[in-house]
């Protein structure tokens, strides 16, 4: 078989925009499950909402998705603090998160897809702008901007959640409290207050995530559900928490799955995710980037 | 400006264990003072109430610093440090997966630390070498010796008045035990700090002490106006040198 020059170059690039697409979608797993040992399977489905919310904006004021979502952040965050004080409240301060922690998030999922269900029935949704639809041409390779104007989004606020974990007070302390919460407070934090604030980042996550979501292609109520496995697979790649090895661990399921879905098959894309996460686990259990002691 | 602990018949316990029955001592400004005790005796306890750990069941901790005198009794852990107390706990307690600079970083998260965050980095691989060297390097892979100049440095860079140090000896070799004893000491005057040192190695700690207390069964049973004091002590003698 001769590989084709031009559906090469056309997959592999799909694959690296795709890749920081899934980066955006992963950053707030690798936050809340990397940093904090939180099992936030709820995860999608807030990236969900965000998607209706900004389908909302963009219905009713004609925002931009991107700008949508970046306003929406703030509430999301919001969110994020109640969510995780009900959590700390109800099953962490007991010592219960593992078994009804993680029936909390699943009850949580379905709750929220429900609501959009109510609201916004099964249809499929989708957002609308001028460059959506479009695409730059360079030679045989077609860059579409309903792709790159997410991967751009996606690399900068990776990017900007790397800066705010390894430079200020707030993220360092984000980056400790799992490691030793009594020595955190040693330090002057308050653990619980820290945790409060990673969590509610990691959600406000999700409403930009949310926003590129829809960007990329339509969504429904239930379409979180695909990305549970994606993501998780890409926060244990990347190695729990490491927010480059975020990024990297999502461009290369990227690049895995759009080469299986070109020379292989789309039907066998899903199945990438999880034969990364069995590889991971199998051969480097503490990721690329983990920092393992 | 004066800085002092005043602990008055503190009671403390865990669940229906008593482990503190009516506890006093003074650290005053500019001491040295070693808490003497073998294991289980109530040290470890006594140094988590004045960092509010532990919650005392009554007594006082009084705390004068910068000319103000505070009851810590109902305090968190964080609050504690922010007046000013810094506690380089047993087991050195570092953040493994952090970096030496992380670490010390993250010990300058006090918002009075954070203005003089540059000189007090410069400081504290100025007093240990070997932790400039190691900057970048995760803490938990570094050797027990070096772990404990992390635990020290990481206090320090919080701007402590009062330096509270617990049991810095376990896990170490001997060697090693003395250079961070006798590097405790180099500090505490190099930053004219107030240190409380709880260690049940009497040989090693009152190379360093001003006074020292002997805490047996949660009681003080020894008060020592002296390190001559102390080593002259009879008690002691039975108790730590076999006399």
């Amino acid at each position: 078989m001769s590989i084709d020059p031009s559906l090469l170059m056309n997959a592999v690039a799909a694959g690296i925009l795709l890749g920081g697409f899934y980066a955006a979608v992963a950053l707030g797993l690798s936050i809340t499950f990397g940093q904090l040992d939180v099992v936030n399977i709820a995860h999608p489905a807030f990236i969900v909402a965000g998607s209706y919310l900004v389908f909302a904006l963009n219905g009713g004021f004609g925002l931009d998705p991107v700008l949508a979502g970046i306003i929406l952040m703030p509430v999301f965050f919001v969110v994020g603090v109640l969510v995780y004080r009900v959590y700390y409240a109800a099953f962490e301060r007991t010592g219960r998160e593992s078994l009804a922690g993680l029936a909390f998030f699943f009850g949580l999922m379905f709750i929220i897809e429900v609501l959009f269900i109510l609201a916004y029935g099964v249809d499929y949704r989708l957002v609308e702008t001028d460059y959506i639809g479009k695409q730059i041409e360079i030679g045989l390779l077609g860059i579409p901007w309903r792709m790159l104007v997410p991967f751009c989004a996606a690399v900068v606020m990776t990017g900007g959640v790397y800066l705010f974990l390894s430079k200020t007070f707030l993220g360092r302390a984000i980056l400790a409290v799992s490691q030793d919460r009594l020595a955190l407070q040693l330090m002057g934090a308050d653990p619980i207050k820290i945790k409060q604030i990673a969590f509610g980042l990691g959600i406000a996550t999700a409403a930009l995530a949310g926003a590129l979501l829809i960007m990329i292609g339509p969504v429904e109520p239930t379409i979180g559900r695909l990305y549970i496995g994606r993501i998780f697979a890409i926060v244990v790649l990347g190695g729990m928490g490491s927010i480059p090895g975020t990024l990297i661990a999502a461009i290369i399921l990227g690049l895995a799955e759009s080469l299986v879905a070109t020379y292989i098959g789309p039907s066998w894309a899903p199945t990438v995710a999880f034969g990364i996460l069995l590889l991971t686990l199998a051969f480097r259990p503490s990721g690329l980037l983990g920092r393992q002691a | 400006m004066a800085n002092s602990l005043t602990i008055r018949n503190v009671e403390a316990g865990y669940g229906s264990v008593r482990v503190l029955y009516g506890v006093s001592m003074d650290v005053n400004d500019g001491e040295t003072v070693v808490l003497l005790g073998s294991n289980g005796n109530g040290k470890s306890t006594l140094i988590k109430c004045i960092t509010g750990i532990v919650q005392p069941s009554g007594g006082e901790i009084l705390l004068s610093v910068d000319g103000q005198q505070v009851n810590l009794i109902g305090k968190s852990p964080e609050e504690i440090v922010d007046l000013g107390i810094a506690l380089v706990p047993e087991g050195r307690r570092l953040f493994p997966a952090l970096s030496v600079e992380e670490n010390l970083m993250l010990g300058a998260y006090r918002k009075a630390a954070r203005a003089r965050i540059e000189e007090n980095l410069e400081f504290v691989y100025t007093a240990f070498p070997r932790l400039r060297e190691r900057a970048g390097q995760l803490a938990g892979s570094m050797s027990g010796g070096e772990q404990q100049m992390v635990a020290v440095a990481r206090a320090l860079m919080s701007e402590p008045r009062v330096l509270l140090v617990d049991e810095p000896s376990v896990g170490l070799a001997p060697i090693l035990v003395s250079r961070m004893i006798a590097k405790i000491k180099e500090l505490k005057d190099e930053r004219n700090l107030t240190v409380l040192m709880a260690e049940q190695n009497f040989n090693q700690a009152i190379k360093i002490a001003d006074r020292g207390y002997i805490i047996v069964h949660g009681h003080i049973e020894f008060e020592g106006e002296s390190a001559d004091a102390l080593r002259n002590n009879e008690m002691i003698r039975e108790y730590y040198l076999g006399a």
